[in-house]
């Protein structure tokens, strides 16, 4: 796939993102914390799911891009991995907003079993998302095929870098339509 | 809001003026149960009444969590010690519940603080009450029995027996969870 292309769309999808949480945000704190049932997440608690498991790939970027982005020559081209390809296609909704499947969450993504969640999270999901945006950015002029970032399904699994964008802003889009029904109550 | 303003009246009277001042530095926040309001070690930004849920006050020691106060509807909560100082919390301060709390941050209490004198008379006010029941408290801690301290509690948060954990209860009152579940058992 076209890499400006690739970076293009991301980018696209980040902003949308970052626009609804920020109406999100100013939505009532008992909206915010509105559940279907009492064992299932509320809205804060999607998004600070989303902080620790996109964190991984923002941070493993970052660590990334530094060492190497500026040493390797831009490359036109993206060639997904078959890992990380596979699993972006598994999280991406299907058309019409279908969940292709439920799955249960790694006790490191839970928040309940982290720090918890609050009207922060949202906080620190935007913050989250400018920072995959400016990565974006830093992206354009440099080879997403080389690099690579250890993947939040666990340190034997690398995506090469342009996965490690893919998957977590699939993985966000999977989740918004979570959050949206979770708001509308 | 109406719960902020509820508050505040009644400690001080507030005309429609005074509230307009004071209503916009107030903001809602929502903590998931098991959320940090304040960890021991970050400094508490701000000053909060609870609008829905339950919060629990502790310190760690010696490898335990020990329990020594609840916030819940009405009362105020975060970590008031380093609030005030801007000194890092020594208590952890957690959402057991679901939460709502409504909060005001340093600086804009400050200025109402400088600004309105009824402002700093609602802050005397609380800061008095907050010492007559940290002594009460610190009174039964010393010279009151397990048994003793059990019925005082009944008598005045009999709800917190439905609310919190008979666990962080029993880590309250300074007895093991088998003393407290006997207690219970013996008042019940």
């Amino acid at each position: 796939m076209n890499t400006q292309q690739l970076i293009d769309n991301l980018g696209a999808v980040l902003r949308t993102q970052i626009s609804r949480a920020k109406e999100i945000q100013q939505l009532p704190a008992e909206v915010l914390l509105r559940r279907p049932a009492a064992d299932q997440w509320n809205a804060v608690e999607v998004f600070e799911h989303l902080n620790l498991s996109s964190g991984i790939y923002a941070k493993g970027l970052q660590q990334v891009f530094a060492k190497r982005a500026s040493t390797l020559k831009p490359n036109g081209e993206f060639h997904p991995g078959l890992l990380g390809n596979y699993f972006t296609k598994s999280m991406l909704p299907k058309p019409g907003g279908r969940i292709a499947w439920r799955m249960k969450t790694m006790k490191m993504f839970d928040p309940a079993r982290n720090h918890g969640a609050s009207s922060e999270s949202i906080a620190r999901f935007i913050t989250l998302c400018e920072t995959l945006l400016q990565l974006l950015q830093q992206a354009r002029t440099t080879d997403l095929n080389a690099m690579k970032v250890t993947s939040s399904l666990g340190p034997i699994i690398r995506f090469k870098a342009g996965d490690a964008f893919r998957f977590p802003v699939a993985h966000q889009q999977r989740h918004f339509l979570q959050i949206e029904r979770l708001v509308k109550g | 809001m109406e719960l902020v303003r509820r508050t505040l009246e009644r400690y001080v009277p507030l005309d429609q003026s005074d509230w307009e001042r004071i209503a916009p530095y107030w903001t809602e926040h929502a903590f998931s149960r098991g959320a940090s309001v304040c960890a021991v070690g970050q400094v508490e930004q701000r000053f909060y009444i609870v609008k829905s849920g339950v919060q629990r006050l502790s310190f760690p020691h010696d490898g335990e969590d020990l329990c020594v106060g609840f916030a819940y509807d009405g009362s105020w909560s975060g970590e008031y010690a380093s609030f005030v100082t801007r000194k890092p919390a020594r208590f952890d301060v957690v959402a057991i519940t679901d939460s709502v709390l409504v909060g005001i941050d340093h600086e804009a209490l400050q200025r109402l603080y400088n600004e309105m004198p009824v402002m700093e008379r609602f802050g005397r006010l609380i800061l008095e009450e907050l010492l007559v029941g940290r002594s009460t408290r610190e009174i039964e801690q010393l010279s009151l029995s397990a048994e003793e301290r059990f019925d005082r509690l009944v008598a005045r948060s009999p709800h917190l027996l439905q609310l919190v954990s008979q666990k962080d209860i029993a880590s309250y009152l300074r007895m093991t969870p088998e003393t407290f579940s006997r207690l219970r058992r013996k008042r019940s």
